[in-house]
Order: C-alpha cells, then structure tokens, then sequence
C-alpha cells in the first residue's frame, strides 16, 4: 500500500534526521575543549562587559542644567523662542497668518530655514522659561503641529508658510486649528492643559532649533551643535476677546538674538531656540552593559570553525558522510546545533552583563533623568538580551560555513574575525557616511542589535549609525550566502 | 650550522604554497585597505580645507589593520603547522637545539613578511599620493604630496614594516607557546584588535589612555603618526618599543616552552 510505504519512509526520514542531530551534538558536547570554550565565552563577555562599564562615564547629569530647565512637572527640558504677547485672561482666540519664513545666519543676511523652524501661536503661563503652555506652529519641513507642556503632539497638514493659525481658549481645553485662506478652517486637534492660569500671556512664537555640525579634525569625527535663527512674518493677527494693542517682545529661554518689529499690522520677528521634552545625549545604555560580545564573538568564531575543521583534520568527516551520505543535512544540523549553543551562551552573558552592568553605569552617572533606568521589565531590552544571542548564533553559523568553505582554522578563523570584528575598529577613525556604510556591508553590522536607542550619525561608535533590522540583515545574508555555498561545495568536492 | 638551519626552515617555509598566497594577501591588502580608507576621507569634511589636520601618512597606511591578520596566519602557521602533523618531531629529532629551530624559523618568517609589508607600504603612500589631492589634500591646502623624503613619512613606513614584522614575531611566540592554530590565532587577534576596540569604547580618559598606551595594536601602529604628535598617548618610537616588549616576551615564553615539554 503506496500510502503506508510513503508514511514510513517519511517516519524513517524523520528517525534519520533526529539521529543525524544527537550524533552532531554528541560530537559537540563530547569535546570538553569546546564546551570549556563556551563557558569562557560566557565568562569572559560578562568580565569584559563589567570592565569596560566600569571604565565608562558621563556628567551628563551636571551639564543637563545648565542649558536645560526644570518643566511643568520638574523634567528638563529646552524652552527658548521670541515670544511677542499680551497679558489675557479667560477664554480666548487668536488668530494669525504666518505669511513667509525664512532662514538668517548668525551675521543676520538670509540662509535656508532649519526643518524644525517654528512660527506660529502660544498661550503660555508666563514668561518664565519652562511654564506651561500650548501652541501650534508651522514649520518648513514638519507641517503644522499643535503641541503643549513639551510633550503632546498633534500633527496638522504638511504645509509650510503661508498658513493662518487659530488657538481657541475654553478653560483649560485649548484647540487648534489652520487654514490656507482664513475663512475654511479644519481642526488640528484639543489638548488639556489645566496647569494654565486664568491670567495668561498670550501672542507670536518664533524659534530655530540647533543646527547639528559634524567636523572633521585630526584624523577623527567630532559633533557639536550651532545655534540657529529664523525670521517670520505675521499678518491679519486678531486677539479676541480683550485686545489691548501693546505687544511686547520677550526672549524666552537661554537665547538673546531675538527681535521683531510692527508696521501696518504686519509683524517681522526673529527668533532662535526650541521647545522641547530633553531628549538625552543619545548614549546607549542597554548597549554599553553589552560590550564584553565582542569577545564573545571571536571565542563563538573559533568553536564554530573547528567544529568542521577538526573533522576534516582528523578525517572524521568522511565517516561522517558515509553514514549520512546526505551532506546538506550533516551541515544543515551542525548549523542547528552550534546557532542553538550559541544562542544560549549569548542569552546567558547578556543577561548577566546586563544585570552586573546597569548597577555600575548608574553609579558612572548613566543615570536619571539624562538617562532612562533600564531594567528588565522593559521589552526593548529583551529586544537588545535576545538581539546579542542571535548576533552570537548567527556568527556561529557563519563561522561554520566559512570552515566548511576554507576546510582550514587558521583562514576561517581570521576570515571571520576579519569580517566582523574589525570593521568596528576601522569604523572608529572614519568619517560618519563611510563608517555607516561599512557596518551596512560587513557582519559586524550584527552588533546594532544589541542597541535600544534610535540610529544617530552623532556617536563615534559606528554601530550606532545603523538601525538594528540593518543589522540583522547584513548578518544573516552573510551567514545564508556562506552556508548556500559551502552546501553547493560540499556536494561537488571529495570529503 | 646555523646557517644550514635557516636554510632548512626557508626551504620549509618557501614550498608551502600558502605561505605565497599569505604573503600576497598581506601586501594586497595593506595597498587596498589603505587606498580605501584613504578615499573615503576628504577635506570636505573639515571646518575648512586647511584646517584638518589630518595626518595623510597614517591615513594612507591605514592598510596594515587588515594586513596584520594575514601576518598573524602565515607566522602562526610556520610553527603550529608542524606540531599539526607532527613535523616537528623529525624537526627536533634532526635538530635537537630546539631554541635555534624557533630562531631559525623567526629569521626565515621575519623576512617575507618584512619584503611583503614593504611591498604592501610602498603601494600604500604611491596609492595615498595619486588619491590624495584629489580629496582636497592638495599643496595650497597646506598638504605636501607623500614623500620618503620626508623624515616623518620615511619614519612611518619603515616603521609599518617594522610594526608587521614584530606582528608575525608575536604571533610566532604564541604559536610556539600554544601549538594548536586555532587557539594560537584566536588570541592573537584577541590581543591585537579587542584591546585597541577597548581603547575606543571605554570613555574614561585615563583608562583610555592607559589602553592606548599599553595595548600592543594602538602602541606599535604610534609609530606611523607624522603629525599632532602632542596628541598622542605615546611616542612613536616609545610606542613601537611597548609592541616589541610583548614580541619579546612571546618569543621567549614560545621558545622555553618549546625547550621544557614534550613535542
């Protein structure tokens, strides 16, 4: 009976394959060498985890005050624009067209505008940098936007200037709207903010956030930031109810280039700075607790390739294919077995790195409110704990088709240390474009999985310019394309 | 006697065909690397073009981080292979001075690697000088094209080749000392590059120092600096002087241990 015949040949198969995987993982735990190994590479990427955390720190914290202020509920963040505004009191609108905005250097003369330039309306608590507020500003490359206390964010259509703004006052509910003409209005959106007097200074906002410069000197990559200015124009500007007519300028904030004029009703104002939640200085802490990998890494490689070279050394692999003539699954379940090893050797020392290591990065001043507390509970370290075995299994598995490509420790050993270790070194000392494109073309790409923190061109780390996905994917192609043709070589050549 | 020795081991060394293929690798690799590198740096970058300070020999000669792990294999390889095969047996047997063979075999590596690394650097500045102007780094920009006529760059590039020969010695002593290719590979890249990693990612400025100071890669590559030599945690001559100190200390240990145990 065909039926019978085809289901025991498949239950065979599947006998087989169950054997061909506790054979090659009998060779693997049998050789107190590599398991020795293994426990190394747990051990030691935890010690060098320990160490290099302990070698790390920051003043963040103390510098965070000195241009940030205390907000609405005491956390820093960044305050600073040219505010034209009257005192009003109780429920209120105001309207406004932003007619033209513009960029201007610091030597006043016209430039590009920042994408995050603002223009637009604000009812704040007072003048006070930090105090509460709502506004809804437009700007040249995010469209119109209606945020309050630094945090919530609505976001309009993605028009730039020309555009009328509205802010309407009704208790402590304030709504925005926008239009082209000013007479078809469309709601951006209502925001509560109840830490509003009935008093308040309502008016014209104009800001420009810091521009980011990236320089190079003396064969390295630096970051600074620069200031930046925009100019607006206001027109058909109408405050109701309780005008009084006297607008006043105000530098709100750290920032003392600002200044506007009136003439017929139309209001020229130049203003710098940004309102903003303060957004950290971009290190990676989840990260940082895992550096100790890279050794885990190169202990990984090398178990990886002499799980293949030794057979070949020894002449095992011919036994090896004589009983399982099939050479695409001997390789496929030696794959199996050291991505499994590996996977758990990786899961081990990143969860004890990152245990040992926050205690100390904390002490080190990695530490609130410039840096998030960072503990398990959080799914994206899960992400990084899980991300950090992976890059160890993969690397395993690219170690192991390497091998079985080269039939040698020595070339597959330095091919693999080559490829993924020090890219990250040569990444260190070149610009930020090359040194990003370097760990989107190499494995060493694979690291980016441990990090938790939006890809940034402003770290000298080059790990840290691409995005964890990126990551991934470079690693795994590499691994795949390796083992695609050490399957196709293992078939054509004599063992 | 002697002579006859390093004759045997160069006759070993030259008939493995690998031993070519390595040395091939090494000078190539130096070349591309370094013309790589170079390529991807331009005075655009800068504030202005004459306010880079990039020091061009070293940027040039960037090549060697690669090259080194060719070194590292073919150095390796000329004594751990023999304890692979059991070589070494007949070896000792013939030759019962075991010290003169690991010398013999250090004379015999430290001239290829030293022809291919200056094969390799000679390419290097010829690469660095036809890309160079072309990245900004030209006269007017305050940059004089590459020369051996100058002291600094001539000081560099012998240097590169005195850096990749005390590599292969390194390598050789740990070979010597661990018998086993693997073994003996895996640490010897360990030492070189995660230590000069670590001078990076630790940001404490002592420690960092220390590192740079003290690790054999960013210690014995000072001696390619030709420029902001104030900015350095260690001198050039100082800091090739640390590399070959672990060189030393390889190589001894390798041979003692060669002396005392049981091949």
């Amino acid at each position: 009976m065909t039926t019978s015949l085809s289901d025991r040949a498949t239950a065979e198969g599947r006998g087989r394959a169950g054997r061909v995987l506790r054979a090659e993982w009998t060779k693997f735990w049998s050789v107190p060498r590599w398991v020795l190994a293994m426990l190394a590479a747990i051990v030691l990427t935890f010690l060098m985890s320990v160490l290099s955390a302990s070698g790390s720190g920051t003043d963040e914290n103390s510098a965070i005050w000195d241009l940030y202020v205390p907000g609405p509920d005491g956390r820093p963040v960044q305050d600073s624009f040219h505010f034209v505004h009257q005192p009003a009191s109780g429920d209120l609108t105001i309207t406004a067209q932003v007619a033209s905005q513009e960029g201007r250097t610091l030597d006043a003369s016209p430039a590009e505008p920042e994408a995050g330039a603002m223009a637009g309306l604000v009812i704040k608590e007072s003048t006070e940098a930090g105090s509460a507020y709502a506004a809804i500003v437009v700007t040249p490359g995010d469209g119109v936007r209606l945020h309050a206390n630094f945090e919530t964010v609505h976001t309009g259509s993605t028009e730039a200037a020309p555009r009328y703004l509205r802010l309407t006052r009704t208790g402590a509910t304030i709504t925005g709207f926008e239009s082209a003409d000013g007479t078809r209005w469309s709601e951006v959106g209502k925001v509560d903010v109840p830490e509003l007097p009935d008093a308040v200074e309502v008016g014209m906002l104009v800001g420009s956030p810091d521009g980011v410069v990236v320089e190079r000197q003396f064969g390295s990559t630096a970051v600074g930031k620069t200031s930046t200015i925009s100019a607006a124009e206001f027109d058909n500007v109408s405050l109701e109810p309780g005008r009084t007519g006297f607008w006043r300028g105000d530098d709100i904030g750290l920032h003392g280039v600002g200044q506007f004029t009136e003439a017929q009703g139309r209001f020229t104002i130049v203003g710098s700075g940004d309102i903003a939640a303060y957004s950290g200085p971009g290190d990676d802490v989840v990260q940082l607790s895992l550096i100790g990998f890279i050794v885990g890494v190169v202990v990984v490689c090398a178990v990886g390739v002499l799980y293949v070279t030794t057979e070949y050394k020894h002449g095992m692999i011919r036994t090896s294919f004589t009983v399982s003539p099939q050479r695409g699954r001997v390789l496929a379940t030696k794959a199996i077995v050291i991505a499994g090893v590996a996977f758990a050797v990786g899961l081990i020392a990143a969860l004890i790195s990152f245990q040992l290591g926050q205690p100390i990065l904390r002490e080190n001043g990695f530490a609130p409110p410039a840096f998030d507390t960072m503990s398990l509970s959080d799914p994206i370290v899960w992400r990084a704990i899980t991300g950090s075995a992976i890059l160890l299994a993969l690397v395993a598995v690219l170690s192991l088709c390497i091998a079985v490509i080269t039939r040698r420790s020595a070339s597959a050993i330095t091919l693999v240390i080559a490829l993924t270790v020090l890219p990250l070194l040569a990444g260190f000392g070149l610009p930020a474009g090359p040194a990003g494109w370097l760990m989107r073309l190499t494995p060493a790409g694979g690291f980016a999985l441990q990090r938790v923190v939006e890809p940034t061109e402003h770290l000298v780390d080059p790990v840290a310019m691409i995005a964890p996905l990126e990551g991934l994917v470079v690693l795994l192609a590499y691994a795949a394309g390796a083992c695609i043709l050490a399957g196709w070589l293992l078939n054509r050549r004599d063992a | 006697m002697t002579a006859r020795l390093v004759v045997a081991e160069w006759t070993k060394l030259r008939t493995v065909p690998s031993t070519a293929w390595l040395a091939l690798a090494v000078a190539a690799s130096t070349v591309l690397l370094g013309a790589l590198a170079t390529a991807s740096v331009d005075t655009s970058q800068c504030p202005s073009a004459t306010e880079c300070f990039e020091d061009t020999t070293k940027l040039a000669l960037t090549g060697v981080w690669l090259s080194q792990s060719a070194v590292v294999v073919l150095a390796t390889l000329t004594v751990t292979s023999e304890f692979g095969t059991r070589m070494i047996q007949t070896t000792f047997a013939v030759m019962p001075r075991r010290p003169a063979v690991v010398i013999a075999k250090a004379i015999s590596v430290s001239i290829v690697v030293a022809a291919a690394g200056a094969v390799g650097v000679l390419g290097s500045v010829a690469a660095g000088r036809i890309i160079l102007p072309g990245n900004g780094f030209t006269i007017e920009n305050g940059y004089e094209p590459l020369s051996f006529a100058d002291g600094p760059t001539l000081r560099a590039s012998a240097g590169t080749v005195l850096y990749l020969t005390l590599v292969a010695l390194l390598s050789l002593g740990i070979g010597a000392l661990i018998r086993d290719t693997a073994g003996a590979i895996t640490v010897t890249l360990t030492v070189l590059y995660l230590f000069s990693i670590a001078a990076y990612l630790v940001n404490d400025p002592v420690w960092s120092e220390r590192l740079q100071t003290y690790s054999p890669m960013p210690a014995g590559l000072a001696i390619q600096a030709t420029t902001n030599l104030d900015r350095l945690a260690v001198q050039p001559w100082p800091g090739i002087g640390v590399l070959a100190a672990y060189t030393g200390a390889a190589v001894a240990a390798g041979v003692a241990a060669v002396k005392i145990r049981d091949v």
